[in-house]
């Protein structure tokens, strides 16, 4: 027997207590590595999804804020738009590989089954370019040709959320043109699996747009030369640059308030938590003091009753750490779908990271907010003499 | 024989507002090693008091205390926890067993605090000597209150202390039961052990060598019984303190 079997055995005598002693831990350590796990996967898939867009640079028109670059990562539209001009001027920047021009536009598309109306983006893009830019984009059926009119690609999700196959012919715009699916492209876990897309010439025609358009999305040859070429850009006049790290920071700048929400709920339940802990290890020492006297008697020092009763708040917190984990991996998708929701923006992969520092760090989280919640209870209890301990229980 | 307690003068006075109560007042106490004493007297006497103090669970407001020849007036706590650990066993009238514990952990409980656990074969021994050897296992609720008993004196024994201080251990069991625990007194007295007995049952007390009887914490007599235990008839010398 050490100090660690008898904590543990007299935990056992008030099941009830000990186990919601426990699922308050749980809950409380459950937030905490959920959140943490969030934080690490959120930017985790924020840099995968900005990565796999293939682009260094975005070249928006002036006067559109970085939020609204972030939007247009994510199908958003703004009412605002480049010329040629300004793509062949930035074509011109000494050090970009590639610069191609993007229009983006939404339409309304009604639900058969539902009879909702419901957004649905379309990016008009130069095909060429756009495959090598993004060079792991496969498809179902075929790429369309730049010059070929009514065609259409459409993501792998939107596909099956739609039930389209490719040959289906879909009416689009304001005239409700017959545009033929020629494609689907092969699911690539980003925002791609859920856009229409059209050669850029048809999509600026059907929405009135010639000419104009919505970003130029840039890849540089050289990733370290990304500030000196978006400098150059800058010097044109209706172009506002925004790079890739400026739009993940205004991102993650946008989920900090969110993530900030997120910590002063976990505070509140672990402070919460804590003081459960603190009441029952009290509450558990109250009630022992004429045992503790006695253990007292036959040899037992105040540091050691003080130790069993920090190992009793150990196994508590630690037993409550490990089912919070496990709860929180078992129920992370539960987790995330909650979070999604409460961001402004969501990257579309899982946004919880699970790794073994964290678990880790978890576990060793809970282990100290035992022996903090336990310090009180384990001193009160040291600090009994023998006589008021034993004589407590004939008041 | 040399003596295992050596008590003069011992007054404990609880103050209960600006009242004082004497729990003790010049009590001399001296017990010699392998010497079996009880203690009687009424309720509110002083002898729970006398034995809290004698095994250094209290400290007296004056007066002096030898154990083994230790002088403990003016011992740390951490001197009084080993002075306790090493020479004194304690068995309480409520028994004070841990509910979760089987006996065997309950006697090998003060092993945990003197650092000695894991003597396996020492607790058998103490198991056999209690006559627990097949009731090792069970929890307290499964045992009677005459075994529950047993594990208390077995959990005093464990340390191989020089004495042992048992307060009203008959307090909450039958006739029968008691006797058996005293005869089980008797059987660790023959084998050198020093002890002190409070108790009320006057029949049981008789067993000792010497008994005292205290009232309103005064020594009011002193029964040297060792005679009758030793020759079988009925010469007491009386001595009044």
């Amino acid at each position: 027997m050490n100090f660690l079997t008898l904590a543990a055995k007299n935990l056992l005598r008030r099941r009830g207590r000990t186990l919601l002693t426990v699922l308050g831990v749980a809950i409380a350590v459950s937030v905490l590595f959920s959140l943490m796990a969030l934080n690490s996967g959120y930017e985790k898939e924020l840099n995968k999804e900005v990565n796999s867009m293939g682009i260094h640079i975005l070249a928006v028109p002036k006067g559109c804020p970085y939020e609204a670059a972030s939007l247009i990562i994510h199908g958003g539209v703004i009412p605002k738009y480049l010329s040629d001009s300004d793509l062949k001027n930035v074509s011109l920047i000494p050090g970009i590989e590639l610069a191609t021009p993007m229009l983006m536009h939404q339409f309304m598309k009604k639900d058969e089954r539902s009879g909702k109306s419901t957004p649905h983006i379309i990016y008009g893009i130069n095909i060429e370019e756009m495959r090598t830019l993004k060079p792991w984009w496969t498809v179902e059926g075929r790429f369309f040709r730049d010059n070929e009119t009514n065609v259409m690609l459409v993501g792998r999700d939107l596909a099956d959320k739609e039930n389209l196959s490719v040959g289906q012919i879909l009416a689009v715009g304001p005239n409700k043109e017959n545009f033929t699916v020629v494609g689907i492209l092969d699911r690539t876990g980003d925002q791609d699996d859920q856009f229409h897309f059209f050669p850029l010439a048809e999509a600026q025609r059907i929405f009135s747009k010639e000419g104009k358009i919505t970003t130029i999305a840039v890849k540089v040859d050289d990733v370290s030369q990304i500030s000196q070429v978006s400098a150059e850009m800058e010097k044109i006049s209706d172009i506002q640059v925004v790079t890739m790290t400026q739009i993940m920071g205004t991102i993650m700048n946008l989920a900090g308030s969110a993530r900030s929400l997120l910590l002063t709920v976990i505070a509140i339940a672990l402070i919460i938590s804590a003081f459960g802990i603190i009441n029952t290890l009290l509450m558990s020492v109250n009630e022992r003091t004429q045992e503790f006297g006695m253990m007292k008697a036959i040899g037992a020092s105040g540091l050691d009753i003080g130790k069993m009763v920090l190992a009793e708040t150990v196994i508590i917190t630690a037993a409550g750490g490990l089912i919070g984990i496990f709860g929180s991996i078992v129920g992370s998708s539960l987790i995330e779908s909650f979070v999604k929701n409460m961001l402004p923006y969501s990257p579309r992969g899982s946004l919880i990271s699970l790794n073994p520092e964290l678990i880790i760090f978890a576990l060793v989280f809970s282990i100290m907010l035992g022996l903090v919640c336990g310090i009180y209870p384990a001193f009160k209890s040291s600090r009994l003499t023998p006589m008021e301990a034993i004589r407590s229980g004939a008041d | 024989m040399s003596e295992t307690i050596d008590a003069k003068n011992l007054t404990k006075i609880y103050r209960r507002g600006r009242e004082e109560i004497y729990a003790l007042n010049d009590v001399d106490i001296r017990v010699s090693n392998g010497e079996f004493v009880s203690i009687i007297g009424p309720y509110g006497s002083g002898k729970t008091a006398l034995l809290n103090v004698l095994g250094c669970l209290d400290t007296p407001t004056r007066g002096s205390l030898r154990l083994n020849g230790i002088e403990t007036s003016g011992l740390k706590e951490k001197d009084l926890v080993r002075l306790r650990r090493d020479n004194i066993g304690f068995v309480f009238q409520q028994f004070y067993l841990i509910p979760t514990l089987t006996a065997r952990e309950n006697i090998e409980l003060p092993l945990l605090f003197s650092r000695k656990n894991g003597n396996r074969s020492r607790i058998d021994e103490i198991l056999e000597l209690v006559d627990l050897g097949n009731r090792s296992e069970h929890l307290p609720r499964q045992l009677s209150g005459g075994e529950m008993q047993r594990v208390a004196i077995g959990r005093a024994l464990i340390n191989d202390p020089k004495i042992i201080l048992a307060d009203e251990p008959t307090g909450n069991l039958d006739s029968g039961t008691s006797k058996k625990i005293f005869d089980l007194f008797r059987e660790l007295n023959n084998h050198g052990l020093t002890l002190v007995v409070v108790t009320h049952n006057l029949e049981l007390a008789r067993q000792a060598h010497k008994m005292y009887t205290l009232r309103d914490g005064q020594i009011v007599r002193c029964e040297d019984l060792a005679c009758v235990l030793g020759r079988n008839d009925l010469k007491v010398q009386l001595e009044v303190v």
